[in-house]
């Protein structure tokens, strides 16, 4: 089977694929002169305390002749603002504190670094931009406010519609020169929308923007799955009339069976390193047990063996265990199996009586999931050995299918504490819950894509 | 330590058994998996089924939801009695194929809900085919909670939900 490089693009919902240009020919990207000492990293993010750097982010100065009816300068600012400040690292200002005459340097010479540090800033990102008719060129440059020293400047150039990715490929450059780790801002979400009877798949920048259509299968479709490298996304589709499981190439956005064993073939999971798929199979007896899929090969490997049901299988990052839920303790808990010896342990204990839904951190030291405390769902955080118990969504409504940015900082999940159901986003630790789905339809299920590659 | 776990696991076994025959005709656990996998491809189809016609006296009398208690897949006596005719019916009527829905109530998730719902689904072909009906007339599907009957979140909305529903062809 052909595994493309992604080169995922907005899909125009019934009408395919845009010509897939690729974000280098149509951004034209120029690098400044960069600070001529080697870039210091300002935020330890591994530290356990790290603490956040005030940054003020101005609305930008538009130095062309057409006029900016979309409010680009607020809105460009607001997108990176808004990316900086989820990052958990900065902590964003809010401009309106200053005068606006006083926010409206772009370069060295220009910016009034007095004013700055009356509101406490030490950095901040200036953006300047030019419309010509459905095309926008943007210069934006990051200064030390404390040294008044330049960073590091980018210029881009694409169309009007591409403003939300270029602020985002520039709020990464921030994140990566001030901690030396890639941002997540240029990452999507998957997800199901409930369309009337049936499920369809979506997919959504990781903030909710660039909303798009990836499925037309009038049936019942489920729990996306993202590759490690965001090339294909696997689910669970009900449109031959079993729950089979589907692979889609996201470039192409073609899809093909790999799975239509009798019974479910369903939750699946990738491999760390892309070669197998984790999942359930219920065939002849309906005993749901976790197999892994070797994608090339098709060939099924059984992971569990026991009259319980098992189902949802979650992969450690270094590929050794399966963490995944059982009742053959009675009710849903969450349990481990070594791949090799196929051994099982069990990870969660006390708190609740029904664990489901484990997402193992890429990073390895956390297994997020679903359980129900006071007739709740909520989401909770433990060690892999079960340890370091945390819950960290409580007190409203109903939050499940919790999924980690592969970079084991952030997570996405859905919740209905609005009364509908719908997508968030937050931090590791809990932390900035913030919604990013909005209007009509019930959405499930979100898996995130994996880093860009450049 | 290990021997009260162990004692304890068998106890659950036996405790797990007993409760998925509940039933008092002879039948056994439906729940356990047995010999190598079987990894035929599905063959459903299930798009040819009928759903049951609510007109027709004979059928929809026949034909009812089999309820399930939460979070189980056993067969209560009230099942029992809705596939006992379920059963005589079809040995009279032996060209036509039957078809089990599992279905779920809303509260759980979607993945854990689509395994439950199979293992409903099978648990009452298994019971069919104790009785005396050739398997390759029973198909099973799960729809673990995507298919509600009632809405709302009461409790008598649940109950509705929990089921096993027939669809003929």
């Amino acid at each position: 089977m052909m595994l493309t490089q992604t080169t995922y693009w907005p899909v125009t919902a019934r009408t395919g694929v845009r010509r897939a240009t690729g974000l280098l020919a149509s951004l034209l990207c120029i690098l400044f002169l960069t600070s001529p000492v080697a870039a210091k990293v300002y935020i330890d993010i591994n530290a356990p305390a790290a603490t956040s750097v005030p940054i003020i982010v101005p609305p930008f100065q538009n130095s062309g002749s057409q006029a900016d009816t979309q409010k680009l300068s607020s809105r460009m600012a607001s997108i990176i603002s808004a990316d900086l400040d989820f990052s958990g690292l900065f902590r964003i200002i809010d401009p309106k504190l200053l005068n606006e005459s006083h926010l409206r340097g772009v370069t060295q010479s220009q910016i009034k670094w007095d004013s700055l540090s009356v509101v406490g800033a030490e950095a901040i990102v200036t953006g300047i931009f030019s419309i010509s008719s459905n095309r926008i060129e943007v210069e934006m440059r990051l200064f030390d406010a404390v040294q008044g020293r330049f960073i590091m400047g980018k210029k881009y150039n694409g169309t009007l519609d591409e403003h939300r990715q270029i602020c985002h490929r520039f709020a990464n450059e921030v994140f990566r020169e001030l901690t030396g780790s890639p941002g997540i801002f240029e990452t999507g979400i998957a997800y199901v929308m409930r369309t009337g009877q049936n499920k369809e798949l979506y997919y959504c920048d990781y903030d909710g923007g660039n909303l798009r259509r990836l499925t037309t299968f009038d049936s019942l479709t489920l729990s996306p799955c993202f590759s490690p490298d965001a090339s294909m996304l696997a689910f669970t589709s009900y449109r031959a009339g079993n729950p089979d499981l589907y692979l889609m190439d996201m470039a192409s956005k073609r899809t093909e069976k790999i799975s239509s064993k009798k019974g479910v073939n369903i939750s699946p999971d990738w491999s760390p390193d892309g070669t197998r798929i984790a999942l359930t199979l219920s065939l002849k007896d309906g005993n749901s047990e976790i197999y892994t899929l070797n994608v090339k090969s098709r060939s099924l490997e059984r992971m569990t063996e026991h009259w319980a049901t098992d189902v949802s299988p979650t992969w450690s990052p270094d590929g050794t265990q399966l963490a995944f839920v059982s009742s053959r303790s009675g009710n849903p808990q969450i349990f481990a199996l070594n791949v090799a010896n196929k051994l099982v342990r069990r990870v969660t204990f006390s708190r609740g009586n029904y664990n489901t839904s484990p997402a193992w951190s890429p990073r390895g030291d956390r297994i997020v999931y679903a359980g129900l405390t006071d007739g709740r769902f909520n989401i909770h955080s433990i060690r892999p050995d079960g340890s370091d118990y945390r819950q960290l969504t409580s007190g409203q409504g109903n939050n499940e299918d919790p999924s980690w940015s592969s970079d084991g900082r952030y997570i996405t999940f859905s919740s209905n504490r609005t009364g509908r159901r719908e997508l968030y986003i937050m931090r590791a630790d809990g932390t900035g819950q913030k919604q990013i789905t909005f209007g009509s339809g019930e959405k499930f299920d979100p898996t995130w894509s994996s880093l860009p590659k450049n | 330590m290990q021997r009260t776990a162990k004692t304890l696991m068998v106890c659950i076994f036996i405790a797990a058994l007993a409760s998925s025959m509940a039933c008092s005709k002879k039948q056994t656990a439906p729940n356990v998996a047995t010999g190598t996998p079987e990894l035929e491809e599905a063959d459903l189809g299930a798009g040819d089924f009928k759903a049951i016609d609510p007109n027709d006296p004979v059928l929809s009398a026949i034909f009812k939801n089999i309820p399930f208690n939460y979070d189980q897949f056993s067969l209560t006596p009230q099942a029992c009695a809705i596939l006992d005719n379920v059963a005589e019916w079809m040995k009279s009527n032996t060209a036509k194929m039957v078809l089990i829905e599992g279905h779920c109530d809303e509260r759980g998730t979607n993945e854990y809900n689509l395994a439950l719902g199979d293992r409903r689904a099978n648990s009452a072909k298994t019971y069919l085919m104790q009785l005396g009906v050739d398997a390759a007339r029973i198909y099973t599907i799960s729809y673990g909670e995507e298919r509600p009957l009632a809405v709302g979140s009461t409790e008598a909305a649940w109950a509705k939900n929990r089921r096993g529903e027939f669809k003929l062809k």
